[in-house]
This record gives structure tokens, sequence and C-alpha cells, in this order.
């Protein structure tokens, strides 16, 4: 425990360092690196894959678009641009149905498709999560609360620099007649990610 | 011992009361430097100093480095020290900083922070 703090008291102050260093040789500012930070936090979320969901639920047109052409129909949706060849540039949705459910997971490290879902959670990130996904994604599912028929089909998209995918939940019974912002909310990361399935609240105010 | 990801999902993704603070439905940063360490990184990318896609490489490179000494589950494991040697790395090889003067640097610091402790602890 006392080599985790030793540890984390390292990495805070290497940070530190190395920011205070790039600082003075001007090659970047502290701003810029808050405005990054900033637009991660405001701009670029699962909201956004949310709203994407919802759409595609509710404009069959749109959802065909996502589903062959993701890039330009996220395109029409005016979201923030994506940073600078991040994450996010050939992004690309694959659809859950009864026949079949889809999982991400990067293996080699931790691609994610940013623009629409914004950071991963850290069990994304996880080595065992990473190795394991693959090799046996029902059980991992399982842990996750998800108990996939045997009738149904996993399917594990390796995203890479390639192609970030993400996955179009499906739709639950129960949300005849929602409007595109009530479905909107309750689609949540888990379910773009494949680790869930989206749920209607128990408790609707 | 259950695996850090199983902890995620059954104390924070089942909803548990207890999950930790979320932005934008995710948890963020634990600690600071860690966004520190993420928007440094992306901010130089995004000013031309490298391609994203050389500093993916970098991160690939220094998780699998991790992952060929230690178990998957070791609890060491710490996404963003990964990402952190990444950053080092890639701006040492772009030029954009000596080895020598970050060590220098964060010896420096660290040795700041031990006083700066050190006094409080007095008042």
């Amino acid at each position: 425990m006392s080599d985790n703090i030793e540890r984390e008291a390292y990495s805070a102050a290497r940070i530190k360092a190395l920011e205070s260093l790039l600082i003075e040789k001007g090659i970047v500012s502290s701003t810029t690196v808050d405005e990054v930070i900033e637009f991660f936090e405001k701009d670029m979320g699962p909201f956004n894959g949310a709203k994407i969901v919802a759409k595609a639920w509710l404009d069959p047109e749109f959802k065909q678009r996502l589903l062959e052409d993701t890039t330009s129909a996220i395109a029409q949706m005016n979201f923030p641009r994506g940073i600078a060849g991040a994450e996010g540039e050939h992004m690309k949705a694959v659809e859950n149905t009864p026949e079949v459910h889809n999982l991400i997971v990067c293996t080699l490290c931790s691609c994610y498709p940013w623009p629409v879902l914004g950071l991963p959670p850290y069990w994304f990130k996880d080595p065992t999560f990473r190795a394991r996904a693959v090799r046996e994604p029902r059980k991992v599912l399982k842990e996750f609360g998800l108990n996939i028929p045997e009738s149904t089909e996993v399917y594990v998209w390796d995203t890479s620099a390639q192609t970030c995918w993400f996955v179009l939940p499906e739709r639950p019974a129960g949300t005849d007649g929602w409007t595109e912002e009530q479905l909107a909310a309750i689609v949540t990361p888990e379910s773009m990610q494949g680790a869930a399935k989206v749920e209607v609240p128990t408790k609707i105010s | 011992m259950q695996i850090k990801f199983e902890q995620f999902a059954t104390a924070s993704m089942l909803g548990s009361e207890d999950a930790p603070p979320r932005s934008n439905g995710e948890l963020l940063f634990q600690n600071a430097w860690e966004g520190r360490a993420f928007g440094i990184a992306v901010a130089l990318a995004k000013k031309g100093h490298y391609e994203w896609e050389d500093f993916r490489q970098e991160l690939i490179a220094s998780i699998a480095q991790w992952e060929a000494s230690h178990c998957k589950d070791d609890p060491t494991w710490n996404y963003y020290q990964r990402w952190l040697l990444a950053l080092e790395r890639i701006a040492i090889a772009t030029a954009l900083l000596d080895e020598q003067e970050l060590e220098t640097r964060t010896s420096e610091i660290l040795k700041q922070e031990k006083a700066e402790k050190f006094n409080s602890q007095l008042c």
C-alpha cells in the first residue's frame, strides 16, 4: 500500500516536471492542456452516443446509414469535431439483435470511440478484461450481470487505430411512443460497449 | 480476490450506492496527475509534435512491457502509469525533452514536496 502511495507521488511529480519543462520551452501552455481536459469532460462523452442510438431507434433510414457508413451518419449530428487524429476518426457501429450480441474491446491498449463514448472506464483498460473478453466473452458478460442465451451469437470486436467500434443496443420493450430525448436518457455507456443491455428504469417520475 | 473490472462490474455497473463519482457517466480520472498526463499527450499530438498513431504505439509497447513481467491481475496495474511512460518516451524520442532534465526536475519537485510536507508538520 505504501509502495502504491509512493508510486502515485512519483507519477504526480514526474508529470509535473514534464509539464513544467514543456511550458518553459514554449511547446505547450497549461491553458491548452486545460482545454483538452475540459473538452473531454464537457463535449465528448457517452451523451453523444446516446443521442445517436435514440435517433437510430426512431429513424430507420438514419439507422441504416449509421450501420453502413457510421462516420457520415455521425457527421450529420453536428457533434464537436474529434481532436486532430485522436481516436474516433474511423468509427463503426454494430447492431445488437436477438440473434447477435456484440462486445467491444481493445486487446492491445485502450482504443475507444472517444467522440461518441468519451473516455473508457477503467475496466475497459484492465489487462484481465482485455485478455478474457476475447477468450471467454460469455463468461465475462455473465460477470457483468448479462446472461446471453446459447441461441444468441456473441461477436467480439477488437477496436484499433483503424476502426473504433461501438454497439447499437436493442431498444427495450415498454418504450413505445417515447421521444428521442426520453430514449437517449436511458442509453448507458455500458450498453454501447456491449457490456449491458438498455433497461427501462423501474421508477419513472 | 476479485479483479478490478469485476469489482467495477459488481459495485459500479450494477448501480450500487457507493459507486465512484462520475463525469459524463464515466469515472474520468482518479487522480489529478492522470488528467494532466492525458491532456498533455493529446495536446502535443494536436499541435503536431507527433502523430497520434505514434503515441498509440508507445502506449501499446509500454502496456505490453508491463504485461510481460506481471500477472494480468497484479493489483499494482495502473493504466495511467503506462500512459505516462509512453508520454515520456515519445517526448524524448521527438526531442521535446531531454531525459536528464526530466530526471533532474522530477527529483527537485519531490525534494521540494518533501520539504513542504516537513514544514507543514512543524506548524
